[in-house]
């Protein structure tokens, strides 16, 4: 027994100090564990397969109604998003501030989950071979997903947001109070209603006597609420024009299975006041963040106070599902930490 | 004739490919079923203290080697667990094999929570998830379940060559 944890420290020691042996007993090992793992995914696939046509057929079958409803609700709005997004890109980069567009990736399919049940982790199949190094942020479609923990010659573990080890920079966007500003449509000569206007607009605005709408399909500025008289008036969201969108820099941290990443504030007192459930989270970047700035992290979802001056923490819901991880996007970014002199 | 360690790798590798694709999809009650742990706790019950702490430190390396903890932490627990269910003989005076089901779920269950406990030794987090509970009775029952499986294949794995 005493020759056994002996031995178990020893290792432990040595992987935490990095040790050269470990990296290559580990290499080794995958090497010649692969083929046998490939051998018994494919045998095993029938049974797996059975499994999920059992226990989640419901689900995907309302998941995917739901889902078609999404994407025709949504359509519209990416069109939109798309245009925002280059816009927002062609003005970044006139002012020779980096974008997420400048830099490269890598694509790359999830080949399994990690075997544990306290751990938060995927392989992938992509590795040095590719360009991967430890580091790198991992997003999908949706947004960021985690970081490479661990990279080899043809794959890669990716640590997930929610592992309890991860932690990140991020911003959170409180979105700009709005004003509804009501307008008649068929008589322009009739008074304005102004339903609610901050104290630094001057209340002589102007409001458009016609709708406001834009070129783009499916896309208007702002939003508009359709009123519920016939073509009797219409109400615009106008953000006020002194006040954009306010951003706060805190520390996201996963929680591990089942539980939903936090975030707590850098500074206990916010610049930007009570935060909003629903405000978009996006890393913060910087020199020494592990992701550059601007990926889409998730929403806040719950606001907890807390007692004193210690700040509220966030609850945030995650935009990328991370149980049905298939394909990923490496960043081939790698933080000024993480970069290992040649 | 192969060794009984070679065959016990032999055995670990076939189960360690079980472990990262069906048994990691296959999740009731959404939680995984360490059938390494359970099988290097079999070897405990199976042959005593010394041979399951050895073997428990063999499965535990090769466990080790596809998780991304640090390399030593599931060998030192599989290793202390099959070490702790060798000592049933002490308990049982002719363990049966339903006392060694029972064992082998008990002590699979306790080992998978010493995992958390082994995390935050090294400094890894290690909390314990919310539905421990769960987890807990799970690998009880499963542990029992799949013990008169396991026990053959283990017996055979371990058992001693002869010699010439």
């Amino acid at each position: 027994m005493a020759l056994l944890v002996l031995t178990s420290i020893i290792l432990v020691t040595l992987d935490l100090q990095g040790s050269a042996a470990t990296k290559s007993m580990r290499s080794i090992f995958g090497a010649v564990f692969r083929p046998v793992e490939s051998v018994a995914r494919v045998v095993t696939r029938p049974a797996t397969n059975a499994w999920y046509g059992i226990t989640h057929y419901n689900d995907v079958t309302v998941e995917n109604e739901l889902l078609r409803e999404k994407i025709a609700q949504q359509e519209g709005a990416a069109v939109a998003a798309a245009a925002s997004v280059r816009l927002s890109q062609e003005l970044l980069a006139l002012n020779g501030l980096p974008t997420l567009a400048g830099i490269n990736s890598v694509s790359a399919q999830v080949i399994g989950d990690s075997p544990s049940n306290f751990s938060q982790s995927v392989e992938i199949d992509q590795g040095t071979e590719s360009g991967i190094k430890v580091g790198m942020p991992v997003l999908n479609a949706a947004g960021l997903v985690g970081r490479i923990t661990q990279v080899f010659a043809n794959r890669a573990v990716v640590m997930l947001i929610t592992d309890p080890q991860y932690a990140l920079s991020v911003k959170i966007i409180n979105a700009p109070k709005t004003t509804v500003t009501t307008a008649p449509n068929e008589d322009p000569a009739s008074a304005v209603t102004i339903v609610s206007v901050p104290d630094s607009i001057d209340p002589q605005i102007t409001v458009p006597t016609v709708p406001a709408t834009s070129n783009i399909a499916g896309f208007t500025p702002g939003s508009i609420v359709a009123p519920r008289t016939p073509i009797i008036s219409s109400s615009l969201t106008i953000p006020p024009g002194s006040n954009v969108s306010v951003r706060e820099t805190g520390i996201l941290e996963g929680r591990g299975v089942g539980r939903v990443p936090t975030v707590r504030f850098i500074d206990a007192t916010q610049r930007f006041g009570v935060v909003q459930p629903g405000s978009p989270i996006v890393t913060a970047g910087g020199s020494l963040s592990l992701a550059p700035p601007d990926i889409v992290v998730g929403t806040v979802s719950r606001v907890k106070e807390r007692l004193g001056t210690a700040g509220p923490i966030l609850e945030i819901d995650i935009v990328a599902d991370l149980s049905n991880l298939s394909f990923v996007r490496i960043l081939l970014y790698q933080p000024i930490t993480e970069r290992t002199a040649p | 004739m192969a060794s009984r360690w070679t065959r016990l790798v032999l055995v670990s590798l076939i189960l360690l490919g079980l472990q990262t694709t069906l048994l990691n999809d296959v999740r009731p009650f959404d939680v995984m079923l360490p059938v390494m742990l359970l099988f290097a706790v079999t070897a405990g019950t199976l042959y005593g203290s010394e041979i399951g702490a050895t073997a428990g430190l063999i499965i535990g390396v090769m466990y080790d080697c596809v998780l991304s903890m640090p390399l030593g932490l599931a060998s030192l627990v599989f290793g202390a667990a099959a070490y702790a269910a060798g000592l049933l003989p002490f308990f049982v005076r002719e363990p049966t094999w339903w006392t060694r089901a029972i064992t082998i779920g008990v002590v699979g269950a306790v080992g998978e929570l010493a995992f958390p406990v082994a995390q935050s030794m090294v400094g890894f987090g290690g909390h314990f998830p919310p539905h421990v509970v769960v987890v807990v009775v799970f690998l009880v029952v499963s542990g029992m379940s799949i013990a008169p499986l396991l026990l053959p294949v283990c017996r055979w794995a371990l058992k001693e060559s002869p010699v010439g």
